[in-house]
């Protein structure tokens, strides 16, 4: 019968038993070491099995000639799957799991295998109909598909060449890269990155292009990233998924929600639609479309309501107990009380013990021997010796929830029932709770006051800064600052500059403020130098330069509670210097090039099918998609530049603690036709910079890096005082004396040559010089103290992967996690502040619930509330919401073919049965979405999940999957929230990722009826 | 196609098995796609998936495959179901990615899927049934059964099916396959293909290299939900006698259809139902138990209590052995003997 020559050790020595005989005889005990071991013997040559016939044919297709480690380096949060490429014939047949991640700790599951099928089918992308494989230009009208391949000398010529036309005429920041998060190699991202960087273009905020920004959680924690590592989601008693669909969107993690329901843990599914994931949920609370806030201050209601308030977490961690003018609604200063000449950031307590008012200390959360008096009411005496009433931020909340949210009344808003929401409370405020949180909330108009609300919940219950708590979605760690990824220096040490050029402004900031926690200081390092090197929010781009002022000043699809129009947040914004240095293009620098890269703007922006086809498209002189992918943005652009991929490179998978591994993906294959890495494509674009403006007998160019007051308020007094005299010109050197990593970057007018020889380092551009910069970088990283000190390229080769042994000490996203990385628990995101008493980088020095900007106090949310979703799109009877598709990072898989057969081919939009029924639609038929904004169209998919009166259409398909290629994306009108225009307030001021204003894409106004 | 029964004389030594948890299943299709990498990617296999999970309620893949009949008579004798055809499995759809993308016509195309677009082998996922807030719907992982009474192997009349000795994978040997498809009628569950480029029958084969080298089947070893355990029904130290045998928990698919399947499932335990102010109501459960019963069989029932009794024990803070082989802290433990890591394996020359 079988030819096979059967050798499983189990049985090998076993007799001859039958299944009928089961239980009569245990089988031979196993071999000791079982898996560990034989994971480390491979197969003796003896155990070669051979096979004939069919079995042969079939045998055949499970080899290969070599493995590689490899892993899939985009922005699926957090991603870090490390798999094995198996080649054959040079070329990647499949790709596998590799399994190896350890078990920390024998409580805790183990991280495996980690993946999902994009990984499981990524060779299909990389060699499939999708991939380009050479330089293209367009020779018809933009965005006609006619192309000519040509060469990368003449691909790069056509480029370099508009970049100068631009630098010469309108300035260098007319050049605009928008850099996405779909191919986040780091040491490529950052190539491109830093090419922009220095070459003075416009570098628009990935955060703000994507909108993966968590604006509650910033006001409230001045920070969002602060995530705990997935494995920590097992050791939750309440997992709460909110605003998240981890059964699409976190595969690979997936599995701990799953085996903490096991262990004990309630798994409660909060959403207006019955989500996929609450099939293996313990209790589905439905709420209404964008209403969470309300949903949440119930609870807060009933957590405070029923005594259940964790008082001391609360008095230490938190602004509840700092106190508030009553007159005024704003805090209570040193400036009130002392004079003006005092702290305007120094905050008061009442103290118990004296019943006045104590300072709250800037230096610790501990509390010292002071009591404050949580619900406090007090009369104090001010400077000029009248009396004021204050009460401190608890008391008003108590007040405000007794007045509107009690359950009954947080019901109606949010459509839950009030029993609902007293046991939510009540289970929250006795057990150890997490929201797992994506960006979901982010994406609503009033998506602060959901995640502010949210964050008091976890607040009064102490449920943040230990193992099984805290909410987020993700983190990042692994610097930004390029150390040595625009290629090492030949004779200085890139690392060193920078490095000094931190220490340099750390130590500055320290001179100011003594008591700046690393991570504050680090913060203030992004907004001080930040400006001149790093990147601008892009809703200023939209704002001028593509036509989203007009949008924006709409007031039937803003916030009907503002009180002035969106030009008067505006110009109010800009005359207050709110947002100094980072207005770019500035207003009348009309944009000339943009270089997309990783991403598809046309794709993504909201709106932006609308909106930059017909104001920036035809503005701009030259458009250049960097993508291995066509992409619909590839297909409007000018050029197409494609680079290597994953498995054709070595690289990292950007890091992120909350899979606490630095993932690497190696050059298990050649570039794939004439493709090559973006670190080569930018060092030759670099070169051809130089080249072209020595021919045109152009020597310089001008950078519009201007020294903003922030920095030049950083400096010491007496050289403010020598900027004052001396003027921006001759001030450079000076700042160059004092800070000399910070000269290359303040160059008013920079020559081309010496430009390319800072950006490349005069490392050649070839394999020899990427490999020599990579294998620098790995040495930075673990000079910093992300990677072992023992890592080098041969170990991560071999291992796919090595656990994180810290957080970058120089950037402020990785300090935002704000924990100790231990080799043998997962980690806890704000651990040092809640453990080691460390203040939180916002305004008061704790997580700060009241806002006393005067924006907030006019808008009502100076507090945590709720707002209904404006009409955006207009008044029409469906609400359209979103979230990551099952199939796709982004776009990257979304026309796979493989992929598209596990589900219907084409895109789809998911609507209640009963709602179909009554516009005389059926499952599966094409129907046009239409509102105010603009219209697409659309096969419908019936599914009694969908809430009555809601339309789900997950993202992101292409456009080209949509008749006239206009998708979904189309008819949102991609609002922004005024408020979020605000500044010059504590952590309310803009850096890197972080406080800016972001599109609302969710809960737009639609209606539908059958395509003609 | 009346014959005798076969496979009485050929029961195997050992016989390999699959638990899959349903209470862990996302449906992301990894297996799906873990399965279609490694084995159907030749031609006359497009359209193959030999791993498919569909939502569940749903008309499955082949559509409606559970009305087509097939297993045995009551003499048991395989009987001839509806033989599925190429447009209830679904078509593998081909796109027009050149038009779209270099052909010139700019938006007045966009890519779409060419062929017979009215169904698929995942055509309802998330659909489901019930009514909101009280929807509901799972994901359903299915392979080839591996049974330990196969109907294909008793139908086929070249005696082209063997179930392997050694560990009761069963294969069709396609040098012995003629194409007849009697294999097709007869299998209940509907998982085997026929390769239209060859004109042989196709289906899962338990990954026979990879067991044969201790490696788990790809669905399994790849599947990041950990939904799947893979190993030896008749293993005690594995995890799958444990819940088979000694808790009872997981249990066969449509037992009904006689064929005996060496795949188990753990059923699904969904959040209880709301009432009309939206409380709790936990009067009847989410999925009614009638319809897992149409599944599993009345064995549910037990499973389910079973399931119930040991989640609540350790919700209350207690411990329980069942659940800590559900969790399964250690990756490899589902692989009880089929653990080795692919990654390892060398081939001495290429075959």
């Amino acid at each position: 019968m079988a030819t096979s020559k059967f050798s499983r050790r189990l049985f090998l020595k076993t007799s001859a038993l039958s299944v009928l005989a089961l239980g009569l005889g245990r089988l031979q005990p196993l071999a000791p070491g079982s898996a560990e071991a034989s994971a480390a013997t491979a197969v003796a040559a003896g155990e070669t099995i051979e096979y004939t016939g069919f079995r042969q044919l079939l045998a055949e297709k499970w080899t290969w000639d070599r493995t590689a480690k490899i892993t899939h380096c985009v922005d699926c949060y957090p991603g870090q799957c490390s798999w094995t490429a198996y080649v054959k014939d040079d070329m990647v047949i499949r790709e596998e799991q590799t399994g190896h991640y350890p078990q920390l700790n024998p409580d805790l599951p183990d991280m495996n295998p980690r993946g999902c099928q994009k990984g499981a089918s990524f060779g299909d992308v990389m060699y499939g109909a999708e991939r380009i494989r050479y330089p293209l230009m367009r020779i018809g009208e933009r965005g006609s598909g006619k192309w000519r391949r040509v060469s990368w000398d003449e691909a790069l010529t056509a480029v370099a060449g508009a970049m100068i036309d631009a630098q010469q005429t309108v300035g260098a920041e007319s050049c605009v890269l928008e850099q996405g998060p779909g191919n986040i190699g780091i040491f490529q991202a950052e190539s491109v990155g830093s090419f922009a960087m220095n070459w003075g273009m416009t570098s628009l905020d990935t955060d703000g292009l994507i909108n993966d920004f968590n604006i509650g959680q910033y006001i409230t924690f001045g920070k969002f990233q602060q995530a705990s590592s997935v494995d920590d989601w097992f050791n939750a008693e309440v997992v709460l998924i909110w605003h998240k669909n981890p059964i699409y969107t976190r595969i690979p993690s997936y599995h701990y929600i799953a085996e903490a329901r096991y262990r004990g843990a309630t798994v409660v599914t909060i959403a207006p639609d019955a989500s996929p994931s609450t099939m293996h949920a313990d209790l589905y609370v439905p709420v209404d479309f964008g209403a969470d806030a309300a949903l949440a201050l119930g609870m807060a209601q009933v957590m405070i309501s029923e005594g259940l308030v964790k008082e001391e977490f609360v008095k230490e961690q938190t602004d509840l107990p700092l106190l508030v003018r009553s007159d005024s609604g704003r805090f209570l200063r040193a400036t009130d009380i002392e004079g003006s000449d005092a702290r305007d950031d120094q905050f008061y307590f009442l103290d118990a013990a004296s019943g006045k008012p104590s300072p709250a200390s800037r230096e610790t959360l501990a509390l010292g021997g002071v009591d404050p008096v949580l619900d406090a009411r007090a009369e104090v005496r001010l400077a000029d010796g009248s009396k004021t009433e204050v009460r401190s931020v608890f008391s008003i909340v108590r007040e405000q929830l007794d007045r509107d949210y009690k359950p009954e009344q947080a019901g109606a808003l949010c459509d839950t029932a009030p029993d609902l929401i007293r046991k939510l409370a009540r289970m929250i405020a006795t057990k150890r709770s997490m929201i797992i949180l994506g960006w979901n909330s982010a994406k609503y108009y009033h998506g602060d006051l959901i995640e502010r609300a949210q964050s008091l919940v976890l607040a009064l219950s102490g449920n943040w800064g230990v193992s099984g708590t805290g909410s987020a979605g993700w983190n990042q760690s692994g610097d930004a600052k390029s150390i040595s990824i625009g290629r090492e220096t030949l004779e200085d040490s890139e690392y060193d500059r920078v490095v000094r050029q931190h220490k340099d402004v750390i130590k500055l900031l320290r001179d100011k403020d003594p008591t700046l926690t690393d991570e504050m200081a680090a913060i203030e390092y992004e907004r001080t130098v930040g400006p001149l090197t790093s990147m601008a929010p892009p809703a200023f781009y939209w704002y001028h330069h593509a036509g989203y002022r007009e949008v924006w000043n709409n007031p039937a699809w803003g916030d009907p509670t503002m009180k002035r129009s969106f030009d008067d947040y505006y110009n109010e914004a800009m005359e207050k210097g709110w947002w100094e240095g980072v207005v770019r293009p500035a207003p009348d620098k009309t944009p000339q090039v943009l270089i997309g890269a990783a991403g598809s703007t046309l794709r993504r922006t909201r709106g932006g099918l609308k909106q930059l086809l017909e104001h920036t498209w035809p503005k701009l002189k030259m458009i250049v998609s960097i993508d291995p992918r066509m992409s619909t943005t590839c297909l409007y652009s000018d050029v197409i530049l494609p680079p290597a991929w994953f498995y054709e490179r070595e690289d990292f998978r950007f890091h992120s603690p909350s899979v606490t591994y630095n993932t690497y993906t190696d050059r298990a294959v050649e570039p794939l036709g004439e493709t090559i890495t973006e670190w080569e494509m930018m060092g030759r674009l670099s070169a051809k910079l130089k080249e072209l403006a020595a021919q045109r007998g152009i020597g310089t160019f001008r950078q519009e890096r201007k020294l903003t007051k922030a920095f030049v308020g950083l400096l010491p007094t007496a050289l403010q005082a020598v900027y004052r005299l001396l003027g921006t010109a001759v001030f450079e050197r000076a700042v160059a004396w004092v800070l000399p990593g910070m000269a290359s970057r303040l160059g008013l007018k920079r020559s081309y040559a010496d430009a390319h020889e800072q950006f490349t380092k005069k490392e050649p551009v070839n394999r020899e010089g990427y490999l020599r910069s990579f294998n620098t970088w790995i040495n930075d990283q673990a000079r910093l103290g992300l990677f072992p000190k023992d890592a080098t390229l041969e170990r991560y080769k071999k291992e796919g992967f090595i656990r994180m042994t810290g957080l970058d000490p120089l950037d402020p996203v990785s300090l935002n996690t704000s924990c100790d990385i231990e080799p043998d628990k997962p980690i806890v995101a704000l651990q040092w502040h809640v453990r080691d008493k460390v203040p939180y980088p916002t305004l008061v020095r704790r997580a700060q619930f009241y806002i006393d900007h005067d924006w907030f106090l006019e808008a009502g949310e100076q507090l945590p509330v709720h707002k209904p979703n404006p009409n955006m799109g207009g008044d029409h009877p469906f609400r359209m919401t979103s979230g990551h598709l099952r199939w796709s990072i982004h776009s990257i898989w979304v026309a796979n073919k493989l992929i598209q057969r596990t589900h219907r081919g084409r895109p789809g939009m998911f609507v209640n049965p009963g709602d179909a029924e009554r516009k005389g639609l059926k499952d599966g038929e094409l129907v046009e979405v239409f509102n105010d904004f603009s219209s697409f169209q659309v096969h419908i998919i019936t599914s009694a999940s969908v809430r009555p009166g809601q339309v789900i259409i997950y993202h992101a398909w292409e456009p080209y999957q949509f008749p006239n290629w206009k998708s979904y994306d189309a008819a949102i009108p991609g609002m922004v929230k005024y408020l979020h225009l605000a500044g010059g307030y504590g952590h309310l001021r803009y850096w890197r990722w972080n406080w800016q204003p972001v599109q609302s894409d969710r809960a737009i106004a639609v209606d539908m009826r059958r395509a003609a | 196609m009346a014959r005798i029964r076969k496979d009485a004389e050929q029961q195997p030594k050992h016989q390999v098995s699959m638990v899959f948890d349903l209470n862990k299943c996302l449906g992301c299709q990894t297996c799906t796609i873990a399965c279609k990498r490694l084995w159907t990617r030749d031609e006359g296999m497009e359209y193959m998936w030999w791993a498919t999970v569909n939502t569940q309620p749903g008309r499955g893949t082949p559509r409606d495959y559970e009305k087509m009949g097939g297993g045995f008579d009551s003499e048991d004798v395989p009987r001839a179901g509806h033989l599925p055809t190429r447009g209830e499995f679904g078509d593998a759809w081909k796109f027009n990615y050149d038009e779209v993308f270099y052909g010139g016509k700019g938006s007045k195309v966009h890519l779409k899927p060419e062929g017979d677009t009215t169904w698929g082998p995942n055509w309802d996922e998330d659909q489901g049934g019930g009514e909101y807030p009280n929807s509901y719907f799972f994901y359903l992982p299915r392979i080839c059964n591996h049974c330990t009474h196969p109907a294909c192997l008793d139908a086929c009349p070249r005696a082209a099916i063997e179930k392997r000795e050694e560990d009761g994978i069963v294969l069709i040997n396609e040098d012995r396959c003629r194409g007849y498809r009697f294999c097709m009628e007869a299998c209940p569950y509907k998982k085997i293909y026929f390769n239209q480029a060859r004109k042989v029958a196709q289906k899962c084969i338990f990954c026979f290299p990879r067991v044969d080298k201790e490696v788990a089947p790809a669905c399994a070893r790849m599947c990041p939900g950990r939904v799947r355990f893979a190993g030896y029904l008749d293993d005690p130290e594995g995890p799958i006698y444990k819940l088979v045998k000694d808790w009872k928990v997981a249990i066969p698919l449509h037992p009904e259809y006689g064929t005996e399947p060496n795949v188990y499932y753990v059923p699904p335990i969904a959040p209880p139902r709301l009432d009309k102010d939206g409380n709790v109501d936990e009067s009847s459960p989410r999925i009614p138990t009638a319809y897992l019963e149409h599944l599993f069989g009345p064995a549910v029932h037990g499973s389910l209590e079973i399931l119930q009794r040991e989640m609540d024990k350790t919700r209350g803070g207690g411990k329980s052995e069942l659940m800590d082989l559900l969790i399964s802290r250690r990756w490899l433990d589902m692989f009880h003997n089929l653990d080795r890591d692919p990654a390892t394996l060398e081939w001495t020359a290429k075959t």
